[in-house]
């Protein structure tokens, strides 16, 4: 959408080196260091869990007892949490406490190396909209922050570490048993066991979904998901395209939200707040409004073969909306003329930029490239068939007009904040002058009376009503021909839950689907259980030998999940590590915790599991 | 409507710094409501009549700071629209605020150099600068 770096770039690049470790896997020899290869893993694994922890809400942990009693996805994060920190505990080596160790120099933990860097770029992307106060507590820093400790952002983390333990565990456990890499039989068990709880964060988080199954919507936010540092402010060039003006529009309107935002946090005092600032941003908004309506009224005639049918009436009724969110947007003006504040002729950073808004938007509504806001009269609105002349200008578009849509909504929301907050320490002032003269008030300007300030307050609500239906109506348009802004209505339902749409059967992710709309390179997560793998070993290239072979993996599996599972919670078992410890064993086990059945954990839980997990400093 | 030819005339006529404040404020004051009634959204200079009225607000105000500025109107001031002036054109009413403007930087810049007060100075400086804006906003229309 923007220049900005966003979440899904760092997800990208882990699953990218993820994806060439597990080739490198497949050819592993001597020189792969079990070893080593432990404390790259460590190292990723801790990652993970710092994601598991910042999608927990509060900090302190409760104890398992209390986890029955969880269900769905709080479940899945108390059982994640617990899978990633046993698996950590397996890769810590016993004299280091908290190991730093040098970075791996063999090419495959390299790789494992760089997953973690990768993963741990995209959590300080996602822990720049976040901050603590001086009093220690969180803190919003954009925008975005309530989308990134939304819930939903919280499911689709969660789903996204699933979906890299589901690759991890088969790479590690390859390692582990396979006999080319060098290391010692416990590097090798620790190895092993490691990635058992990683199936097992894998299974946890498959219940999750099965039960309340993730939306698309809610993977696509977190990939979308941006820095919060502002993209470079831009005016057009002259003759610029429509795409490149679509940018800029969406640009803007991006640093425009965030600006909007900022002013609406100031404080009742700040001098920053003046009438200056509120009329420019009424007057811009005006017209950033009536531009999206001649957008959408462009959009409108080019709908047949750009747009599915049906959607046409939508692109009418979100102009209309527009046009409102104009005449509203005029009223605030209007309201505005009339009063004053106690600082003034200072124009704030969000005045600016929507003044840079509008001067987009016109460039992209009307036929003269040099389009300004002092431009005369006759401009002519841009021909459609050159403002859309395919499907993915459509797009482009749509994408466009929804983001200032979007923008106006905040603008009108943070408006009426900043007009309470004034009133409400009396800096909206009216002038004494225009009263009749035989009233002597010997001051210039008195505070407005509440009448007054309440009247504009609700003048910004309906502005900011307004021009969230329009929003609304581009939104549904914006979803029918996949814009790149749908993430926009993903955001604003993560971040407000009751404005939450209930999935559909379209946009859930599936199960086994979810969080990897992005495959892994190559790379085929399932592993062959004993029986199909000898048949592989043995040169059978049958199809119907080999579904018969894994068929009766899966009868292995069974058997062992109901045999473990029936064993009941207080009956002493061998720990993962002793069951784990003859490499054939490992193998039926660890085909068995890879079916993504739940209830293959029992093959883990041993009495001592069952403790409450080690607090977990952050590194 | 458009900014009324009394108005010109009185700040063309005021003599002193208070006089000058009070009918540029009035100035700024006829001209909000002149563009306020022009800003019809499918003429040409729906743009520049909203934000020529921004500036003409905040120009207003900017005078109501001025330390000098009478607390109540002269008794001159004109009492509603001209009747002969509604119904023009938004060209003719732009046309006329932008010549408003002018006259309104030129004497300001006067009442600027005669007042020894810097509230007064200031509030002439940040009234002439809206008042450029207005100019630079509508001063081309007719083109």
């Amino acid at each position: 959408m923007s220049s900005r770096p966003v979440f899904g770039d760092f997800l990208d690049a882990a699953r990218g080196h993820l994806g060439t470790a597990a080739r490198l896997r497949r050819t592993a020899g001597r020189e792969v260091d079990i070893q080593q290869v432990n404390r790259s893993l460590l190292r990723l694994v801790a990652v993970m869990h710092r994601y598991v922890q910042d999608a927990t809400p509060g900090s302190v942990p409760g104890p398992p007892r209390g986890r029955r009693m969880l269900t769905g996805w709080a479940r899945a994060r108390a059982e994640s949490r617990e899978a990633l920190s046993n698996a950590m505990g397996f890769l810590t080596e016993p004299d280091t406490a908290r190991p730093q160790p040098p970075a791996a120099a063999g090419e495959l933990a390299g790789h494992l190396d760089a997953v973690s860097a990768a993963l741990a770029g995209g959590r300080d992307l996602l822990s720049t909209h976040l901050g603590t106060d001086p009093r220690g507590e969180r803190e919003l820093r954009s925008e975005w922050a309530l989308t990134v400790t939304s819930p939903a952002v919280g499911r689709a983390v969660l789903a996204e570490m699933r979906s890299l333990a589901r690759h991890i565990a088969p790479l590690g456990a390859g390692l582990a048993l396979a006999p080319g890499p060098t290391g010692t039989a416990e590097a090798r068990q620790n190895l092993n066991a490691a990635c058992q709880w990683l199936w097992i964060l894998n299974s946890s988080v498959n219940a999750a979904q099965r039960r309340e199954p993730l939306r698309t919507a809610d993977l696509e936010l977190l990939r979308a998901i941006p820095a919060s540092a502002l993209p470079p402010r831009r005016l057009p060039a002259p003759a610029e395209s429509v795409a490149g003006l679509c940018q800029g529009v969406i640009s803007s309107a991006e640093r425009l939200r965030h600006l909007s935002w900022a002013s609406g946090r100031q404080p009742a005092w700040s001098p920053g707040l003046t009438v200056n600032s509120l009329r420019r941003i009424a007057a811009t908004s005006t017209l950033t409004s009536h531009h999206c309506e001649i957008l959408l009224r462009s959009l409108a005639a080019r709908a047949p073969g750009n747009v599915p049918a049906g959607h046409t009436a939508g692109l009418l009724h979100a102009a209309e909306a527009a046009g409102h969110t104009r005449q509203d947007w005029i009223g605030v003006a209007h309201a505005l003329d009339r009063v004053t504040t106690d600082t003034r002729l200072y124009l704030s950073p969000d005045a600016d930029e929507s003044a840079d808004l509008a001067l987009w938007t016109g460039r992209l509504a009307y036929a003269n490239p040099d389009w300004a806001l002092t431009s005369g009269p006759a401009h002519q609105p841009r021909p459609p068939g050159t403002l859309v002349p395919t499907p993915a200008g459509a797009r482009l578009v749509v994408a466009a007009v929804h983001h200032a849509c979007d923008t106006l909504t905040s603008l009108g929301y943070a408006q009426r904040e900043q007009i309470r907050a004034a009133g409400a320490a009396q800096r909206i002032l009216v002038t004494t002058r225009s009263l009749p003269g035989k009233i002597d008030i010997p001051h210039p300007f008195a505070p407005a009376l509440p009448g007054r300030i309440q009247s504009m307050i609700s003048a910004c609500e309906q502005t900011g009503h307004s021009a969230e239906q329009a929003t609304a109506h581009i939104a549904n348009i914006a979803a029918a021909i996949r814009a790149p802004s749908r993430v926009l209505t993903a955001a604003r339902e993560a971040a407000n839950p009751s404005h939450s749409s209930q999935p559909s059967p379209d946009h859930t992710a599936h199960a086994h689907g979810a969080a990897e709309s992005q495959p892994f390179a190559g790379e085929d997560p399932e592993l062959p259980g004993p029986a199909e793998r000898t048949l592989h070993d043995l040169g059978i290239t049958s199809p119907e030998l080999l579904q018969r072979g894994a068929t009766i993996d899966r009868a292995g599996d069974q058997l062992i999940i109901d045999a473990a599972f029936g064993l009941g919670p207080s009956r002493i078992r061998p720990s993962a590590s002793t069951l784990s410890r003859s490499a054939d064993t490992a193998t039926l086990v660890n085909h068995a915790l890879a079916s993504g059945d739940p209830r293959a954990a029992a093959l883990l839980y041993s009495p001592r599991s069952a403790e409450p997990e080690p607090p977990q400093a952050e590194p | 409507m458009t900014p009324t030819p009394r108005t010109q005339q009185r700040l063309r006529d005021a003599a002193g710094l208070p006089a000058i404040l009070d009918t540029a404020y009035d100035a700024f004051e006829d001209m909000l409501l002149a563009v306020r009634a022009h800003e019809d959204p499918a003429g040409g200079l729906f743009a520049a009549f909203m934000m020529a009225a921004a500036a003409a607000a905040d120009g207003r105000d900017a005078l109501g700071f001025a330390p000098s500025l009478p607390p109540c109107h002269s008794q001159d001031r004109p009492a509603g629209d001209d009747p002969a002036r509604a119904g023009e054109s938004a060209e003719a009413s732009a046309a006329a605020a932008a010549s408003l403007s002018r006259l309104l930087m030129a004497r300001l810049a006067e009442a600027r150099t005669s007042s020894s007060d810097p509230g007064d100075r200031a509030a002439c400086a940040d009234a002439i600068r809206c008042a450029e804006t207005i100019h630079a906003l509508l001063g081309g229309s007719g083109q």
